[in-house]
């Protein structure tokens, strides 16, 4: 098997065709809600401080459900939970859709575990696809969390058009905040522990931009 | 049987897709079909939206099929990444459809409006049309690209239109069919019904050539294939 590494390169490359063009992390109802260009780096900051730690333990309970051979559903149940909108939990469970119709195709046994689960969630399927493919529990944080960073940088130069450097900086200067992200969850053992930290404003944007007809991005 | 297509009954639908620039009606054209062979097939329609459904919309308003086999898919403003590159969205549709209707006869996919140079991938669709119309120019037909070159049928749409906007319909399609090294090419109008029949009869030949495990999809590219530009020094 290919060092696990690589596999991170590859769930977090931009390029692994499971329509990550259509997410913007929010970004696009947090515009619409009057935030500018100015404040995405403290809209970067508030997510790895919330909704991102929210996933990323997520899929670190289900990496380590998945090695304990315990049912993922509790994990599933645990993530609902703490996502309270409706629009951001669809929009996980739709991405998880496309993710989960690639990994069947190449990695069939890793996805075995989330067969009970009738419309998993994108965390819980790339933390059961760590477990499948020996992926670590750091390494898995630091997908999840990088992979927040870049989507809403990338939506950003969209939205907010400015010189990419600029943007790249944005995704440079949060990779501290990733990393404690990866401190905050990497330890994670139980669905119980996966952090309680909603972000309500992120929510109301998430939950009002899903119900405008003029939207580029789906979520 | 041809080697490269050795199954002789090929049990999914026809997924035709539908690709050109914003305006040329390509949802009309679907809602056209629809309206046309609905009675005698099983129809289907994923729209590939620039904003949220308003396509979708467009063709559930219309009344041309039941609501539910036209699904919306959003692109995240990127029409050509989510019909060529990045399918996925795209198929997942599709399958969910092909899942939900197990006796459709076609899938029809609408592109979101796009550039000259947008044409599906021949793993999301087996035949493509591509459609121009006579308000965008007449000489678009003569700037080519892959659709108009290469896509299974090229339309060359709303000739009713041609005399308001000055443009010589005989001329477009002519410029058309020679662009195109003699693939078909159908000069469309909801009114002409000689236009319209030959838009069904190409649809229904596509569609029994994939029954027989005849179709294979090819791909109008980005790129000319070699042996084109070869062929192509002499001409013009």
């Amino acid at each position: 098997m290919a060092d696990p590494e690589l596999l991170a390169m590859l769930l977090a490359d931009a390029r692994l065709p499971v329509a990550g063009h259509t997410q913007s992390g929010t970004l696009e109802g947090a515009v619409m809600g009057g935030l500018s260009a100015a404040d995405v780096p403290s809209y970067l900051r508030a997510r790895l401080v919330g909704v991102t730690r929210v996933e990323a333990g997520t899929a670190v309970a289900a990496r380590r459900a998945v090695l304990d051979a315990e049912p993922l559903a509790a994990v599933e149940t645990a993530w609902a939970a703490r996502t309270v909108t409706p629009a951001v939990r669809v929009a996980s469970r739709t991405q998880a859709r496309a993710l989960l119709r690639l990994a069947s195709r190449l990695w069939p046994d890793a996805v075995l575990p989330l067969a009970p689960l009738p419309a998993p969630s994108r965390s819980v399927v790339l933390g059961a696809l760590a477990g499948g493919l020996g992926l670590g529990a750091e390494s898995l944080a630091r997908v999840v969390a990088y992979d927040d960073v870049q989507t809403v940088c990338a939506a950003s130069l969209k939205l907010l058009p400015l010189d990419p450097a600029v943007v790249t900086g944005w995704v440079v200067d949060a990779l501290p905040g990733v990393e404690e992200v990866v401190a905050a969850t990497a330890g994670i053992k139980d669905p119980s522990e996966v952090p309680a930290v909603a972000a309500p404003q992120i929510e109301a944007w998430a939950h009002a931009h899903a119900r405008t007809t003029r939207r580029l991005f789906r979520a | 049987m041809h080697d490269h297509h050795p199954h002789d009954h090929v049990q999914r639908p026809l997924r035709l897709g539908v690709c050109g620039p914003v305006g040329t009606g390509k949802s009309s054209l679907i809602a056209l079909l629809c309206r046309e062979l609905s009675a005698r097939l099983s129809l289907a329609v994923v729209t590939n939206d620039i904003y949220t459904d308003e396509d979708a919309r467009f063709l559930r308003s219309a009344g041309v099929l039941a609501e539910d086999r036209i699904r919306a898919v959003e692109t995240g403003a990127c029409p050509h990444t989510a019909i060529r590159d990045d399918i996925s969205a795209n198929l997942m549709e599709v399958e969910a459809l092909e899942q939900d209707y197990p006796d459709l006869d076609v899938v029809l996919l609408e592109s979101g409006g796009d550039n000259l140079t947008a044409t599906f991938s021949p793993a999301l669709v087996d035949a493509q049309v591509f459609v121009l119309d006579v308000a965008g120019g007449g000489d678009v037909a003569r700037k080519g690209g892959p659709g108009i070159e290469r896509a299974d049928l090229l339309v060359v749409n709303k000739t009713d239109l041609a005399p308001y906007v000055g443009v010589d319909v005989v001329q477009m399609r002519a410029d058309a069919v020679a662009a195109r090294d003699g693939r078909p090419v159908v000069a469309l109008s909801r009114h002409d019904r000689e236009s319209i029949d030959a838009l069904l009869d190409w649809v229904l030949a596509v569609r029994s050539a994939h029954q027989h495990g005849d179709l294979v999809p090819v791909d109008p590219g980005p790129m000319a294939p070699h042996f084109h530009a070869d062929e192509h020094a002499h001409s013009h």
